[in-house]
């Protein structure tokens, strides 16, 4: 497994900050709908394999009951699909954050994960697309499971590509017990096209 | 901008419209107040209420059904956060309440949507507006649930005796199993009809069926912590936990008679043979206690069938 | 003596874009740092007496070059760059002594406005 297969340091590097711009604009939004302070990390930028995907995700958090949610975006000839993934321990903080009152059932939780994946999703996709001038459109989220085994998450398959470059953000909020994954992938031709304006911005 | 560039540009405006017209999704455009400001098509056949009807009025009188609390969940961020959101039909099955629209093909009595609520900004960059993007999931949806519904059959299939509705056999030996790792104490009981294949011959299958059926009723009323299954053919194990070889006696007697009684008026005799095993402290496996109980029931099959045998070495 | 400018970011492209986005005729000597920990060891040289902060960085992240700055009563004059624009972390880092604050990512415009607004940049 070879970063330098699809991308090389300088560019590895600008993604970085790249993502490090969005992600703060994406905590920005999560700090203001839950009023808390959101404790951003530096995000890690790897490629990785088709075969890999699933142990990058059991890497991506400590627990291994989660739930996720996917949403692909599409934009000038780049696409790619994010994934938020909460560990389940974290909800009944959010909840309360949220101001949701009520038990916390499996669909109140579902909710929270819904609406907590609109904004991160969202504004950090949308964060990356500005800076390199280029419009996401996101597609409709998916939920992949709710208390399941993060092995179980992500069915194998071959899904037509071999490598892929991946962003992970862990973000955490401050004071309470709310840790959530957001993993971004780019496939190789993908990658191709936003290597191109990578370059621009090196240049 | 040459007058040709302006009838050009106000020609794909037309088009524009036209086809956010009669698109096959629902568009609605709101104000800060929650007030319509565009209603597509979509909307207007769906829900019977006219473009010129609902320009203006609030989406909450229009559709007083409509969850306003959830919805302003959801749609406040927007205007605040300038962020789209998402609903699946999985959180709720819709926005509006549609009927079917489709006689032949629907299969659902209303239509399943996901929803997107995208911020529109205005020259100033506020987000003054929404615009809500109704699509229809029902398909898919009906499709889902279809499929939870089939696995879910599925793996009672794969524990459950579909006659008696009892554990089957490999179940509840994964059930012993796991009861004989806990350390707990408890007997075992093995019920084996007595001649039934005569019985077989003499009354019908429909009849078979049902003395069995009914013994699986009598098992299950024995309760849940009693993990009862049909083991196979005309045999039924019982783990009955924390009992002690007498009370278990007991048990296993009331049984044997209760099945007696299932031939009372008929011509022919209907009884059981049961075999009890204690678990004792040198019981050294869980197949090792089963086929203590075997032996027990072996024993009562030798003194002459219709009787409760309790194992002793 | 010209002034001495320590951009101090983890990213070899932040600290290329903070580079360029000083104005051009702002007769300046620039440094470069790559980490907290270089950063204020730049500072201690005298490398430091503006200095373009980033936040989130490896070894020592911005809060901790910003309180050492404070107890130590090093000489230099924090602009906070950064990606983190919670008005949390703006809070914070005025708190511990930044001068301003820059939301990345940087430009000429942002840049100079600061530059000026604080008297940094004279003649302007």
């Amino acid at each position: 497994m070879s970063v330098a297969a699809i991308i090389n340091e300088d560019q590895r590097d600008c993604y970085q900050e790249l993502t490090n711009v969005a992600m703060g604009q994406a905590a920005d939004r999560l700090a203001r709908l839950l009023n808390a302070y959101v404790v951003l990390p530096i995000p890690k930028i790897s490629v990785i394999e088709n075969s890999d995907l699933n142990m990058a995700l059991q890497g991506a958090t400590s627990d291994s009951s989660v739930s996720a949610v996917c949403q692909g975006f599409i934009g000038a000839g780049i696409s790619g699909e994010a994934m938020l993934m909460f560990n389940d321990a974290s909800f009944a903080s959010l909840a309360s954050l949220m101001k949701y009152s009520g038990p916390l059932t499996q669909s109140a939780e579902l909710e929270l994960l819904m609406d907590t994946a609109s904004v991160l999703i969202g504004a950090c996709i949308h964060g990356i697309g500005d800076q390199l001038e280029i419009v996401f459109n996101q597609g409709h989220p998916v939920v992949l499971g709710q208390h399941c085994d993060m092995a179980d998450l992500v069915a194998y398959g071959n899904n037509g590509w071999d490598k892929a470059l991946a962003i992970e953000i862990h973000y955490t909020i401050e004071h309470v017990n709310i840790e959530c994954e957001l993993l971004l992938l780019f496939t190789e031709e993908s990658v191709r096209a936003l290597n191109k304006k990578i370059d621009y911005l090196l240049d | 901008m040459s007058d040709k560039g302006q009838v050009d540009t106000i020609k794909d405006i037309h088009w524009l419209m036209d086809i956010l017209q009669n698109i096959d999704v629902g568009l609605v455009v709101l104000d800060r107040n929650y007030e319509v400001q565009l209603w597509n098509a979509f909307m207007e056949g769906h829900s019977g209420v006219s473009p010129q009807l609902a320009k203006g009025k609030n989406l909450f009188s229009l559709f007083p059904d409509l969850d306003e609390t959830w919805f302003k969940q959801k749609a406040e961020p927007v205007f605040q956060l300038k962020t789209r959101t998402f609903t699946i039909w999985e959180q709720r099955p819709y926005l509006f309440h549609f009927r079917n629209s489709r006689p032949i093909t629907g299969r659902s009595k209303f239509m399943y949507q996901n929803t997107s609520i995208i911020p529109l900004e205005s020259v100033t960059r506020q987000a003054d507006h929404l615009c809500v993007i109704i699509y229809d999931v029902t398909d898919t949806a009906v499709g889902k649930i279809d499929i939870s519904r089939a696995n879910q059959t599925l793996s009672e299939i794969q524990v459950r005796d579909t006659l008696t509705g009892l554990t089957n056999k490999s179940a509840w030996l994964n059930v012993l199993e796991n009861y004989y790792a806990s350390q707990q104490q408890g007997c075992l009981l093995l019920l084996d009809m007595d001649h039934f294949r005569d019985l077989n011959h003499a009354l019908s299958h429909q009849q078979c069926d049902e003395i069995l059926r009914r013994i699986g009723t009598g098992l299950k009323t024995l309760g849940d912590e009693q993990h009862a299954a049909r083991f196979g053919g005309e045999i039924f194990s019982v783990i009955l936990a924390g009992k002690g070889a007498d009370e278990a006696m007991q048990i296993a007697e009331k049984l044997r008679r209760s099945v007696l009684s299932l031939g009372k008026n008929s011509q022919y005799t209907i009884s059981a043979s049961i075999g009890v095993a204690e678990r004792l402290d040198d019981t050294p496996s869980a197949s090792e206690w089963l086929s203590n109980a075997d032996k027990a029931l072996y024993h009562a099959k030798e003194s002459g069938r219709n009787r409760t045998s309790l194992f002793k070495r | 003596m010209s002034l001495n400018v320590l951009i101090c970011d983890d990213s070899s492209f932040a600290r290329k874009q903070m580079a360029r986005a000083l104005p051009k005729e702002w007769q300046v000597e620039v440094h470069f740092a790559g980490d907290g920990v270089e950063g204020v060891n730049a500072i201690r040289e005298g490398k430091g007496d503006v200095v373009f902060l980033d936040l989130t960085m490896p070894n020592m992240d911005g809060y901790g070059v910003l309180e050492t700055i404070r107890r130590d009563d090093l000489p230099a004059m924090v602009i906070v760059v950064s990606g983190d624009i919670q008005p949390d972390a703006q809070d914070r880092v005025k708190k511990l002594g930044a001068m301003a604050f820059i939301k990345k990512p940087i430009d000429a415009d942002k840049a100079r406005s600061v530059l000026t607004e604080y008297g940094i940049m004279t003649g302007a």
